[in-house]
């Protein structure tokens, strides 16, 4: 199986082969239009036995379709001492010059008979990789997964730098704990989860930052240093003191001594990465900050619909606004949470239990998505019936972002009181957001009320990966970090010690901030 | 009536649809490294320098086709007929 490809070869590479190996490409091995399927659908059968499953191969130099299992190919070859090319109207073969490989129809691979065995050849593979490209993009398919092969360049690094880390599945590399400047676990918890988001640490550890300010205040490339720090493999703890000057300097009502919100410094900290994101655009300026494409916005932003409906004539007026996290009420909070909704069910969902009676995730995210009537005393400027009617409000995901961060709002700040709110909420290690998405609305409103779960649709189910919790009361408390490496081995992160935590501790915590992740990732 | 179905199915993309789902349900319930694990074992039996993919095919195709988990075989069944029936002439 030499990778330099087989001598025989050289046959068949004479007049236009290249435009000849295109055509049965596209026509026969990966059929992307409707005409060629068609023409596959047809022609495509062993000319010995008809049949269609067992490995068909093509001649490369005439039409024959054959067998592989069955030999008829074989046979072929033998007999007509033929073996390459299969593009029979646009081909001269020369008399005396034997061309002896043909063409695997599953896979586009080149067999050839005297060597006995599938060659690579280069050029070859070229026009291959190309042809099943155009196919995928007429499918509507797009790009698909395909193993990275490395550059010259890349070659000449990694022989320059021998150093190798490997990553075994018991290695807890990237794991470190932080120490505490005085009351900055709400920032030190809220680092571990962002250390261990799975594509924030692709894009950091691989470098993609490209710097446009000039001073040193970028919160960005502070975060690439820590990422590096995180994953140098040393195990003392990181002392965060440039990170932590950096957010004083950029979010001036996080400065100080005191104990903040958690919560709180996530949004300030996604807000100034996203601002000092700039030059990673691609190049494309963007001076619309709703319409960025910073690693910030493709990792954290979702889309969230409101529909307001008027009771009077219907009309629905929507709107979308972009999100990083969805802020979830509580029972126990001033506003009333049962009942979800007018008539509301008490089905399960997500595998959470009612047993027990606690409240679950999903039930807050029912209750959130719920519609809301307005009342008489909010009514909204209807444009169908060109006055103020009373409307029902209903919050729905339009677009989900990759990692989707619950906050559950435990910290009450109304006029009368400011308390904690400590009731337990269930939340699940998988997490399947299709109910509460804008296209699930529109099917009920539709009339398809059973909604078949969709075997092959994965594009809402999501995994947890962190979870901020807080012990103590409103005045004086701690946070801490449950992380996820691997795929079921949790640590919890308390400020400069982690320790190995089971599953059940980090779903039996209350929980505060909830950090999950999509399962399945799709390529542009 | 074999050919009649294949023709069908690919004639309307859903052959290649069909694969796709196939390939991405098998990497997903570990079906794939499985296999190729077990392809690394007999390269390393046969040896790398003789060893032709006719070789690994001869020896994998058994083994692959008994660990296709039940469940998968029977979705896949479903969609199929599903979408005959759809497309029925």
């Amino acid at each position: 199986m030499s990778p330099a490809g087989c001598p025989h070869v050289n046959g068949f590479k004479v007049d236009n082969w290249r435009q000849n190996l295109r055509v049965i490409y596209q026509c026969f091995v990966w059929s992307g239009s409707v005409e060629t399927r068609k023409r596959k659908a047809k022609s495509c059968i062993c000319h010995l036995c008809g049949a269609h499953l067992n490995r068909l191969h093509s001649c490369l130099n005439c039409v024959f379709f054959g067998c592989f299992a069955k030999k008829h190919i074989h046979e072929h070859a033998k007999n007509k001492r033929h073996n390459l090319v299969s593009n029979w109207s646009l081909i001269r073969y020369r008399r005396g010059d034997r061309v002896v490989n043909s063409i695997d129809l599953l896979y586009g691979g080149i067999y050839c008979f005297l060597c006995q065995d599938y060659i690579y050849d280069k050029d070859m593979e070229q026009i291959a990789k190309e042809e099943q490209r155009k196919a995928w993009k007429l499918q509507g398919v797009g790009e698909k997964y395909s193993t990275w092969e490395p550059t010259k360049r890349e070659m000449e690094l990694l022989r320059h730098n021998p150093k190798r880390r490997k990553i075994t599945s018991n290695c807890t590399i990237g794991l470190r704990g932080l120490i505490n400047l005085g009351n900055t676990c709400f920032m030190n918890c809220i680092v571990q989860a962002l250390t261990h988001t799975p594509l924030l640490r692709d894009f950091f550890l691989s470098d993609r930052h490209k710097c446009e300010m000039q001073s040193n205040s970028c919160l960005v490339c502070e975060m690439s240093q820590l990422f590096q720090e995180f994953y140098s493999g040393h195990r003392s703890p990181h002392i965060p003191f440039r990170l932590l000057h950096l957010v004083w300097t950029h979010a001036r009502h996080l400065a100080g001594y005191e104990q903040q919100d958690a919560h709180e410094f996530l949004i300030a900290a996604l807000d100034v990465l996203h601002r000092h994101c700039k030059g990673d655009d691609n190049g494309k300026k963007s001076n619309n900050p709703n319409n960025c494409n910073c690693i910030i916005d493709q990792i954290f932003t979702g889309g969230l619909q409101s529909d307001v409906t008027c009771q009077v004539c219907h009309g629905v007026s929507t709107t979308i606004d972009p999100f990083w996290d969805i802020s979830l009420d509580l029972p126990g909070s001033s506003t009333p949470f049962w009942p979800l909704s007018p008539g509301g069910d008490g089905s399960t969902l997500n595998g959470e239990s009612h047993l027990t009676g606690a409240t679950t995730l999903t039930d807050c995210l029912r209750r959130f998505t719920r519609p809301e009537h307005l009342g008489s005393g909010a009514k909204i400027k209807c444009s169908g019936c060109h006055s103020y009617q009373e409307s029902t409000k209903q919050l729905t995901m339009k677009k989900l972002p990759i990692v989707a961060c619950f906050h559950l709002k435990r910290f009450e700040h109304s006029a009368k009181l400011r308390r904690k709110i400590t009731t337990y909420v269930s939340f699940p290690l998988e997490l399947d957001m299709t109910p509460f998405m804008a296209s699930s609305k529109e099917s009920r409103m539709n009339g398809q009320y059973q909604q078949s779960i969709d075997v092959f649709n994965n594009d809402n189910k999501y995994s947890l990966f962190a979870v901020v919790n807080h012990q103590g009361t409103l005045e004086s408390g701690h946070y801490t970090t449950f992380i996820r490496q691997h795929k079921d081995q949790w640590f919890k992160c308390d400020d400069a010690i982690i320790t190995k935590a089971s599953i059940k501790d980090v779903l039996d915590s209350e929980g505060y901030l909830l950090f999950y992740h999509k399962q399945f990732l799709e390529y542009e | 009536m074999r050919a009649t179905i294949n023709q069908k199915l690919t004639e309307m993309g859903e052959r290649e649809r069909l694969k796709e789902l196939l390939r991405a349900k098998l990497t997903e319930c570990g079906w794939r490294d499985q296999l190729k694990a077990y392809c690394k074992d007999v390269i390393k039996e046969k040896g790398l320098e003789h060893v032709t993919v006719e070789d690994l095919v001869v020896e994998i195709t058994a083994k692959g086709r008994v660990l296709v988990p039940d469940s998968l075989k029977k979705e896949l069944l479903q969609r199929i007929r599903a979408f005959l029936a759809q497309h029925a002439t």
